[in-house]
C-alpha cells in the first residue's frame, strides 16, 4: 500500500515534456530550432522558461524582442495557471510532447496577465496560498508564519526543493485536533468551454453530521454537470494532476495531498476521448 | 505583513448581505445619475456593481517602485507626452494632460468575505495603462502605504467572472483602510450600507469617489438586513 507521503512526492516531480515552437511570423535572423523542455506540472511557465527564451531571443534582433507569452492551438496560455492545469484543461488527451507556441510580439491584452519579472510571480503564488489559508485557517497558521517562512515556500518552487517547500508547507496543512479537517477547502474548477474561468465556492469537508464529504460531493454542490450523466453516459473526465480520482475520494485527504504548491485544489472537467 | 484577519465581526459581509447593499446602493446611484449598475452572470446568477468613467490626468511620474529598472516603462511614458493630442481627444485640454477610461467593478469574495474592488484602465487608443502607471496614479495620500507593499496593495489579475485581466485592490490591505472607519461602536453602523462605508474609504485610493449623497441614504430607506 503506497505510503500517503509518496503521493505527495509523486504530484511535486510531475512533468509534461514540451516542444516549443517560434511562432512563424516572428521576425528571424535565421531559422529557429524547436527547444524541448520537461516542465514541472506543478510550477509556472514563466518561471521555468528562461532556457526557452534565451534559445529563441539568440535568433532575433533585440528590437523584435518584447514580453514572451505561449499560445497552444490558438489559445494564450495564462502563466498565472500552474503548467499542469493548463495541459489537463487543454491538452491532456493528445499526443505527447506538448507542442506550444512561443511568442515575442502582440502581447494579447486582453487575454493575458503581465509578467515582467520574477516578483510577479511571487506576488501571484503568495496571494494564493494566503486565500487558501484563509479558506482552510481564517489566516490564522499563515499570519503566525514569519516573512522567512513565506520566502522558503517561493524558493521551495522556485528552486524545485520538495523538502525545503513542505518544511513550511506542512503546517498550512494540518489543522486542530478537535477538527476533523480545514475550515473550508481551497479549490478551482475549470471548463474550457465556458467564459467564466473557474468555479469557486465555500465548501466544508465535513458534514454536519461528521461524516466525510467526497469529491463527487464537491462536485454536485459545485458543479454538477460535470457528474451528471446525460444520456446515461458519462461525456466528462474529471481530472486533477493528470489524472481522474476516485469520486468517492474524501476531499479533506484530496486537499491534504493533492493540491498544488499554491495550496489550492485546482480541477478541471474535460470531455471525454471518445475512443 | 501579516494581514488582519477577515472573519472578524467587524469586516466581514455575508453573500446575502453584499447583494442586498448592492441593490440599495444601485437605486441611489440611478437616483442621482451616478453610473452604477449591477451585472449578473448568466451561469451561476452571481454578479457585480460596474461603472465607467472617465478621467483627465495631468503627466506625471510614477516613483519608480521596482528594483530591477523597466526601461520599456519609462520610453512608454516620454514618448506618449510627445506625441500630440488629436483634436477630438484634446478639445479644450493641456497637452501634457490624457484622458484615461476607468472601469470599476465590485465583486464579492467568498474566500475573505468582503467585497473586492476590480478595475482597469485604459487610454482613449485602447492602449491599457501599466501596473507601474496604476501605482502612480494612487493618490498622494496613499503613495507612502502603497510603497511599503506594492505588491500586496494593487496587481494585476484574473477577473473571476469575466477572464480578462484587472488590477486588483487587496482585501488584506482593505481592512487595514476600513479599520479606522469601522473601529469604535458597531452600533452606530448596524444599519448602514456596509458598500457605500467601504467604497467611500477604498474607492479614493485608485481615482473613485462618491458624491456625498450617498452618505445620507438613511436606515429606513435601505432594506431592514436584519431580518435577512
Amino acid at each position: 500500500m503506497t505510503d500517503d507521503k509518496d503521493v505527495l512526492r509523486d504530484v511535486w516531480f510531475g512533468r509534461i515534456p514540451t516542444c516549443f515552437t517560434l511562432y512563424q511570423d516572428e521576425i528571424t535572423e535565421r531559422e529557429a530550432e524547436p527547444y524541448y523542455l520537461l516542465l514541472p506540472r506543478i510550477s509556472y511557465l514563466t518561471l521555468v522558461t528562461d532556457k526557452v527564451k534565451k534559445h529563441f531571443q539568440k535568433v532575433m534582433r533585440q528590437e523584435e524582442v518584447s514580453e514572451i507569452w505561449f499560445e497552444y492551438e490558438g489559445t494564450p496560455l495564462k502563466w498565472h495557471y500552474p503548467i499542469g492545469l493548463l495541459f489537463d484543461l487543454h491538452a491532456s488527451n493528445t499526443a505527447l510532447p506538448w507542442s506550444i507556441t512561443v511568442h515575442f510580439k502582440n502581447f494579447p491584452e486582453k487575454d493575458l496577465l503581465h509578467c515582467h519579472s520574477k516578483d510577479v510571480i511571487e506576488a501571484h503564488f503568495m496571494a494564493c496560498i494566503k486565500e487558501a489559508d484563509a479558506l482552510k485557517h481564517k489566516s490564522q497558521v499563515i499570519n503566525e508564519m514569519q516573512k522567512k517562512d513565506h520566502k522558503q515556500l517561493w524558493m521551495g518552487l522556485q528552486n524545485d526543493k520538495f523538502e525545503q517547500f513542505w518544511a513550511i508547507n506542512r503546517k498550512l496543512m494540518e489543522y486542530p485536533p478537535e477538527d476533523n479537517g480545514f475550515r473550508y477547502i481551497p479549490f478551482r474548477i475549470y471548463q474550457a468551454t465556458t467564459e467564466r474561468p473557474f468555479i469557486q465556492k465555500l465548501f466544508r469537508p465535513i458534514a454536519s453530521g461528521g461524516q466525510l464529504h467526497t469529491l463527487g460531493d464537491l462536485l454536485k454542490d459545485a458543479c454538477p454537470s460535470a457528474i451528471t450523466p446525460e444520456d446515461g453516459e458519462q461525456k466528462t473526465q474529471v481530472m486533477i494532476h493528470g489524472i481522474e480520482p476516485m469520486l468517492e475520494t474524501p476531499i479533506q485527504w484530496l486537499s491534504e495531498h493533492m493540491s498544488y504548491p499554491d495550496n489550492f485544489l485546482h480541477i478541471s472537467i474535460i470531455p471525454r476521448p471518445t475512443d | 505583513v501579516s494581514c488582519s484577519m477577515a472573519g472578524e465581526e467587524d469586516f466581514f459581509l455575508e453573500e446575502k448581505r453584499f447583494k442586498q447593499y448592492c441593490e440599495d446602493f444601485v437605486k441611489h446611484s440611478q437616483q442621482i445619475g451616478d453610473g452604477w449598475e449591477w451585472r449578473t452572470s448568466k451561469d451561476l446568477g452571481d454578479g457585480y456593481l460596474s461603472k465607467t468613467h472617465f478621467q483627465v490626468r495631468n503627466r506625471h511620474i510614477p516613483p519608480d517602485l521596482k528594483e530591477e529598472n523597466n526601461d520599456n516603462t519609462e520610453h512608454t511614458l516620454f514618448a506618449h507626452v510627445e506625441e500630440p493630442l488629436d483634436d477630438s481627444q484634446a478639445a479644450g485640454v493641456c497637452s501634457t494632460a490624457e484622458v484615461i477610461r476607468y472601469e470599476y467593478h465590485v465583486l464579492y469574495s467568498s474566500s475573505y468575505q468582503v467585497p473586492v474592488l476590480y478595475f482597469r484602465a485604459c487610454f482613449l487608443d485602447g492602449r491599457p495603462l501599466t501596473l507601474d502607471e496604476i501605482w502612480g496614479s494612487v493618490h498622494a495620500s496613499y503613495q507612502a502605504r502603497l510603497q511599503e507593499g506594492p505588491w500586496d496593495t494593487i496587481t494585476q489579475q484574473e477577473h473571476p467572472i469575466l477572464g480578462q485581466p484587472f488590477f486588483v485592490l487587496h482585501p488584506c490591505r482593505t481592512n487595514e483602510f476600513m479599520s479606522a472607519v469601522l473601529s469604535g461602536s458597531q452600533k452606530r453602523h448596524r444599519h448602514t450600507n456596509y458598500i457605500i462605508l467601504w467604497l467611500s474609504t477604498v474607492g479614493p485610493v485608485v481615482g473613485l469617489n462618491l458624491p456625498l449623497s450617498y452618505a445620507k441614504l438613511a436606515p429606513e430607506q435601505s432594506t431592514n438586513t436584519d431580518s435577512v
